[in-house]
């Protein structure tokens, strides 16, 4: 078997602050996860799920145990390595598809090219092929409130994946879509996934989504409390 | 440039709080450009009357004639300097004059006065003494034994135009001299001191006065400017052996000048730095409130690679083009304001006594100077650019996962 690419050990996050008790989001957590899998975090609301997205994805740090990502422990990096892993290594889909509202749809697929100081005509041209590619082509020159729910969406999976991540992590992806809508974004996400080997993990409630993936890890109550492989 | 784009954007988010960000930017630098500009109208126009009113350019007298007014220090080897000195380049022309303490009298009264005899024809071509004569006329080239008295003197003596008034001075040989005068004409020099405490009379009667034969005590002289002081001094330098020879600027003559004009610069500087200030407290807040709107956005774009340093670029940025925005307008409005006083001037009305004791006009013409402009600019830049760094500093420090999840 391969080295994992994201590997958690023993995990606990302990939310603290000066107003209110301290509140356990995560209790000793571990798995591993391959590369090129297509993994469903799910479980009720306030279960740990985007707790444990935030740890993966750099955004925040354990309060005990290790993440590591290709073999390298990121749990105890600093900001500006942090900030680095997430530019080279990781994709963000977030619920409210959180696109800067003052750019194009364009500008913002081709953001994180320009994070990565590639050259402008360079960062335009691949932000073109990936908006064709994503059925936005034609509404490239729109701002975001000017895109429907569905339209943002696919732009902010085209953010999340121009830059060619080894992770791509979502959260809540579809919740905000339509069925329909829901459906076809994530067969896209599939298709992605199959053609690209971008590893995909993703927080959903929804069993639809939920079926759709190549593997389901249960949290309850901060705690892994099953992890199925589906075909 | 994709940076400076995303700023530029940003900042058009709330059109109406930062064109009034703008607004408060451009005024305060308009109105500093203003200020400036009265205030270099006002110290120019002050060191023009001394100049154009009771100096002259350059003086030149025998060393220590200036403290003592003796009068045996008259010039040595006056024709020989007149000669060099009008061969100087930048001299337009000059005069000569005596000067002596006096005291003038009528049968009731008395006052000690600095005399000064004056070449009526040559005097009016260095100093404009003859528009100061408000009452009567201003001497005669031919006549003899008239004097000119400041109107403040004339009302302490109680005498007009045609009166007689006896002048008394010690003669260069020691002895008491006195003739009898009559008033021709009644000075408003702009001095308080002058309309109170000197009185002109010509040259010859001077002279006569004091038993001296052509000598005289000083040397004025006219230049093409004010600028051209520095280059005259030098080449008087080199042509004149200077040492039994004092040569004084007006600014040594009445040095009060230039130490108000270093008074008023220090009043402008402090209220230059305290108007920049405010509007940088002003800037802050709009930065501050546009920071804390976009809480979660600038927690996606750190989420998605943004560094801190970049995320602190990009609102130094937008406080850099609301300040130039600003300065750009201040600028104009600050100009056309300036200019337009300029020409027109700013009238004062009921202080002609307080500001002639100053050598102020009455009527001060703004003038832009571009070097108080840039300091101005510069100094506005850098306080709010300092001050700016506050809340681009604090967005600098999100942690992403808090910005991401924070609600209003």
């Amino acid at each position: 078997m391969d080295a994992p690419i994201v590997a958690v050990e023993n995990i606990t996050k302990v939310f603290k602050d000066q107003i209110s008790l301290p509140v356990r989001a995560l209790t000793d957590v571990s798995f591993q996860i391959q590369e090129g899998e297509f993994v469903a975090l799910c479980g009720p609301s306030g279960s740990g799920k985007t707790t444990l997205l935030n740890l993966i994805g750099c955004l925040d740090q354990p309060t005990r145990g290790k993440v590591f990502f290709d073999g390298e422990e990121i749990s105890r990096l600093g900001q500006q390595a942090l900030t680095r892993y997430r530019l080279e290594k990781i994709g963000f889909i977030f619920q409210d598809y959180n696109l800067i509202p003052t750019l194009t749809a364009l500008e913002n697929i081709e953001y994180v090219l320009w994070l990565q100081g590639i050259p402008s005509a360079q960062r335009r041209k691949r932000a073109l092929v990936i908006c064709e590619r994503f059925g936005i082509a034609k509404l490239v020159t729109r701002r975001p409130p000017q895109l429907s729910r569905g339209q943002q969406q696919r732009a902010a999976v085209a953010r999340a994946v121009i830059h060619k991540p080894r992770i791509v992590l979502g959260d809540e992806l579809t919740a905000n879509l339509d069925h329909k809508t829901g459906t076809e974004l994530m067969d896209f996400l599939k298709e992605l996934n199959r053609e690209e080997k971008i590893t995909f993990i993703y927080a959903t409630h929804d069993p639809m989504i939920m079926a759709r993936a190549s593997r389901v890890i249960r949290l309850e109550d901060g705690q892994l409390v099953d992890d199925l492989r589906q075909y | 440039m994709f940076l400076l784009k995303l700023a530029i954007l940003n900042i058009n988010r709330n059109p109406r709080r930062s064109f009034i960000t703008v607004l408060a930017v451009a005024v305060g630098l308009a109105a500093l450009i203003f200020l400036w500009g009265f205030s270099d109208g006002t110290i120019e126009r002050q060191r023009d009357n001394v100049v154009r009113l009771f100096t002259g350019h350059v003086q030149i007298h025998t060393v220590g004639f200036e403290q003592s007014l003796s009068p045996e220090l008259v010039l040595k080897d006056r024709l020989g300097i007149v000669e060099k000195i009008q061969s100087q380049p930048h001299v337009v022309t000059l005069t000569e004059r005596v000067k002596a303490e006096a005291l003038i009298g009528t049968s009731q009264n008395s006052r000690g006065v600095l005399m000064i005899g004056v070449d009526p024809l040559r005097e009016p071509l260095v100093i404009e003494i003859r528009e100061q004569v408000k009452e009567g006329h201003f001497l005669s080239p031919v006549g003899n034994r008239e004097v000119l008295v400041g109107y403040r003197l004339a009302e302490k003596l109680g005498v007009h135009i045609g009166d007689k008034v006896v002048i008394m001075t010690q003669a260069i040989d020691g002895t008491l001299a006195g003739y009898a005068y009559r008033v021709r004409g009644i000075l408003h020099t702009g001095s308080l001191d002058l309309d109170e405490l000197s009185i002109y009379t010509t040259l010859q009667s001077a002279q006569e006065l004091l038993g001296l034969e052509k000598e005289v005590h000083e040397l004025v002289i006219r230049l093409t400017s004010r600028a051209a002081i520095p280059g005259f001094l030098n080449a008087v330098k080199k042509t004149l052996d200077e040492t039994p020879y004092e040569i004084l600027t007006w600014d040594d003559i009445i040095p009060s000048v230039n130490q108000w004009a270093s008074w008023a610069e220090a009043i402008i500087r402090t209220i230059l730095v305290t108007v920049t200030i405010v509007i940088g407290v002003g800037i802050m807040n709009t930065i501050v409130m546009s920071v804390f709107e976009r809480t979660r956005e600038l927690g996606v774009m750190m989420a998605i690679g943004t560094s801190p340093a970049q995320i602190i670029r990009l609102i130094l940025l937008e406080t850099l083009v609301l300040e130039c925005f600003g300065v750009v307008l201040g600028v104009i409005a600050g100009y056309l304001v300036t200019f337009y006083f300029g020409i027109v001037g700013i009238h004062f009305y009921g202080v002609e006594e307080a500001f002639s004791a100053t050598y102020m006009s009455t009527v001060t013409y703004t003038q832009v100077k571009g070097i108080h402009v840039i300091q101005s600019i510069l100094t506005l830049v850098a306080v709010t650019s300092l001050i700016g760094i506050y809340p681009a500093w604090k967005a600098g420090r999100m942690v992403p996962v808090k910005a991401i999840y924070h609600s209003y």
